[in-house]
């Protein structure tokens, strides 16, 4: 099998391709910032009655936060803040199947090169 | 005093920077880029195989 | 220490070939992978408990550790006999194909800068909590930790790992100062664990709660795979790597039961699941000022040695890319004088500051855990390949791990659990990720890869793989 000769990258090819993968990590990693997309999906389920009792304190529990410098007040939107756990299906089957085709492409796309590599690596000797 | 160690963390961090690009931009222009991309993955690992051998 | 130093000198520029330097032992292996996780102690593992209450945050402490004890054997399996720099991703390149190596590169590459972006982060909070000054930001305390860090990365790896080990040592000793302070063995006198956790709250979310909690539980030891980014920098990879990995994963185990159970036992779980500083709450609400500045003084530490090992791990894998022409090859310079990926460190270094800047803890964290997880997932399928293309006794293997599959298959399905748990409250972030990493896949297959040598890629002294 013949070697496969790469063409040399020029300088500006080589730099082009720097912003390419910094550009891609930007927007990976901020554009979820902004959007809004990051981040937990919690929510407040308010109380009227702010005591420690309705708050689910229990006598040691209640000095413990005052110890840390809380009222019933301000650790309302602290206990109260949490997490719904509904399971969306349409999105848990959009999660998977995006995992799954990633990781398949993945892997077969990688043979394909891998393949190439070992018939190279091997054959010349 | 903690306003202060702020200040002096500025400090720090910028003549460091400063620094390293400096010896950056030394090692750049001193050594030609064959050599400072000669090093190749697995070389020690051959040469430490066929000592064995 | 120093006559490791005196030996490895001989090991100087071949003629005018510069490569990165053999100086470490199975010490700076331990305080490179205990180094970068131990700081999950100090913050990130109790946000577990904010997604499941704190018995979750135990369940998800053992549970998490039998899938990092699995990281650990195959990781040692594979790194023992693939000993390149860039860890996971010379094994990748080896073993499953160059697409695979490129994404696990990055993974590595995402993780430990998000890492490092969080330690930071948590070192500024940290400090300008402590001071209570007003218009004190925590801007140029993050600064100063990226920068102090990557040149004491750029200036030579053996000092940095030796500060490594210093500082993870001195973290490590706080937690179990603090854990025998409080007499662990008798409860009600300081620790309140049965008036604390109740059978009403223990699991407020009840058992989809405690699947939600392995998102953070991910936190008590992410990292501690990174040990293999030092193959190229250890003296005898086949023999530290294995031995540093295996000593650090049961340093943490024991460090995170310790810390899980104080934390527990003084801290209402709501106010557990979001504080920033759970250890360093732990020792405020001891009430003994001795205990509250040395868990402060400990954080920054963990919170230093993390990032340290982040910056360490994230630029091997970086300057191996650049290697291999996956990226420009620009990258894979090595410093003459100081033989380490200069170029890299700096490369990725305002990268870090700006998402420092920008991002909180929380986020930085989860991107983080989703790119280990992903890595994780690689891991498990990589092994069950490697055994198959190189059955025991085809190659020498440094180490073997014992009751494989069963390490890989639990590996996976713990996995597929925190794959679940990442959806269960942070879900859109996880299809955001994936698709770039999809994406960026999509231009290295068809684009990039055609700079790549095909050969060449492939160093290992290795026979044919079978079936190919």
């Amino acid at each position: 099998m013949s070697r496969y000769t790469p063409p040399e990258q020029s300088k500006a090819g080589q730099v082009f391709d720097i912003a390419v993968v910094v550009v891609a990590i930007f927007v990976a990693l901020w554009l979820p910032l902004k959007l809004g997309l990051a981040g937990a999906a919690k929510s407040i389920d308010a109380l009227d009655a702010k005591t420690w009792e309705a708050l689910g304190q229990n006598p040691t529990m209640a000095s413990i936060w005052e110890k840390l410098g809380y009222t019933p007040e301000t650790a309302h939107d602290i206990i109260q803040n949490r997490f719904h756990y509904i399971i969306d299906w349409p999105t848990l089957i959009i999660m998977a199947a995006v995992l799954i085709g990633y990781f398949v492409f993945l892997f077969r796309a990688s043979d394909r090169e891998y393949r190439d590599v070992i018939n190279e690596k091997f054959d010349d000797k | 005093m903690w306003v202060a160690l702020s200040y002096a963390c500025w400090g720090i961090s910028i003549v460091l920077a400063l620094w390293m690009l400096y010896d950056w931009f030394k090692i750049d222009t001193n050594y030609s880029e064959d050599v400072l991309t000669s090093s190749r993955e697995g070389e020690l690992e051959a040469a430490s195989e066929k000592h064995r051998i | 220490m120093t006559v490791a130093l005196e030996n490895n000198i001989t090991t100087t520029i071949h003629g005018d070939r510069v490569s990165l330097l053999r100086v470490l032992g199975p010490a700076h292996v331990w305080a490179l992978g205990v180094g970068i996780v131990l700081v999950g102690e100090f913050t990130g593992w109790n946000f577990s408990a904010d997604k499941g209450g704190a018995l979750a945050a135990l369940i998800v402490c053992w549970v998490v550790g039998l899938l990092y004890t699995s990281v650990a054997m195959i990781d040692s399996e594979v790194t023992s006999t693939v000993a390149a720099a860039g860890g996971q991703y010379a094994q990748a390149k080896h073993i499953v194909g160059p697409l695979m190596a490129f994404n696990v590169a990055l993974f590595l590459v995402f993780a430990y800068t998000m890492l490092e972006v969080s330690d930071a982060i948590l070192l500024g909070d940290t400090i300008v909590a402590k001071a209570g000054v007003e218009g004190l930001t925590h801007n140029s305390f993050i600064a100063a930790t990226i920068v102090v860090l990557a040149w004491l990365n750029y200036r030579g790896v053996l000092m940095t790992l030796n500060v490594n080990f210093v500082i993870t040592a001195i973290a490590y000793v706080s937690i179990v100062v603090l854990f025998f302070s409080v007499s662990p063995w008798t409860q009600g006198a300081v620790l309140k664990l049965n008036e604390l956790v109740t059978p009403g709250n223990a699991l407020p979310y009840g058992w989809i709660g405690v699947i939600a909690a392995f998102q953070f539980g991910i936190w008590y030891y992410l990292g501690i795979e990174g040990t293999t980014q030092a193959a190229e920098e250890v003296r005898s990879p086949a023999r530290s790597l294995p031995y540093g990995t295996m000593a650090g994963m049961i340093t943490l185990l024991i460090a995170a039961a310790m810390t899980w159970y104080v934390c527990a036992s003084l801290m209402p779980w709501e106010y557990l699941g979001i504080t920033y500083y759970p250890l360093w709450d732990a020792g405020k609400l001891t009430g003994s000022p001795l205990l509250e500045n040395l868990l402060f003084i400990a954080t920054l530490l963990a919170a230093l040695a993390s990032a340290n090992g982040c910056i360490n791990d994230a630029a091997r894998a970086w300057f191996s890319l650049g290697r291999d022409r996956y990226l420009p090859s620009w990258f894979s310079a090595v410093h003459p004088k100081y033989r380490t990926p200069y170029r890299s460190i700096l490369f990725l270094l305002p990268i870090a500051l700006a998402f420092a800047f920008i991002a909180d803890l929380n986020q930085a964290i989860t991107f983080s855990i989703l790119s280990g997880v992903l890595q994780y997932t690689f891991m498990s399928i990589n092994i069950m390949m490697f055994r198959k293309k190189w059955p025991l006794g085809s190659i020498r293997r440094g180490y073997t791990h014992p009751f494989h599959p069963l390490p890989a298959i639990v590996l996976f399905c713990l996995c597929v659990v925190t794959f679940f748990a990442i959806f269960l409250g942070f879900g859109s972030q996880l299809i955001a990720m994936v698709a770039f990493y999809f994406l960026i896949s999509l231009w290295f297959h068809f684009y990039r890869y055609k700079f790549v040598r095909r050969g060449d890629q492939f160093t290992m002294p290795w026979p044919k793989p079978q079936g190919y």
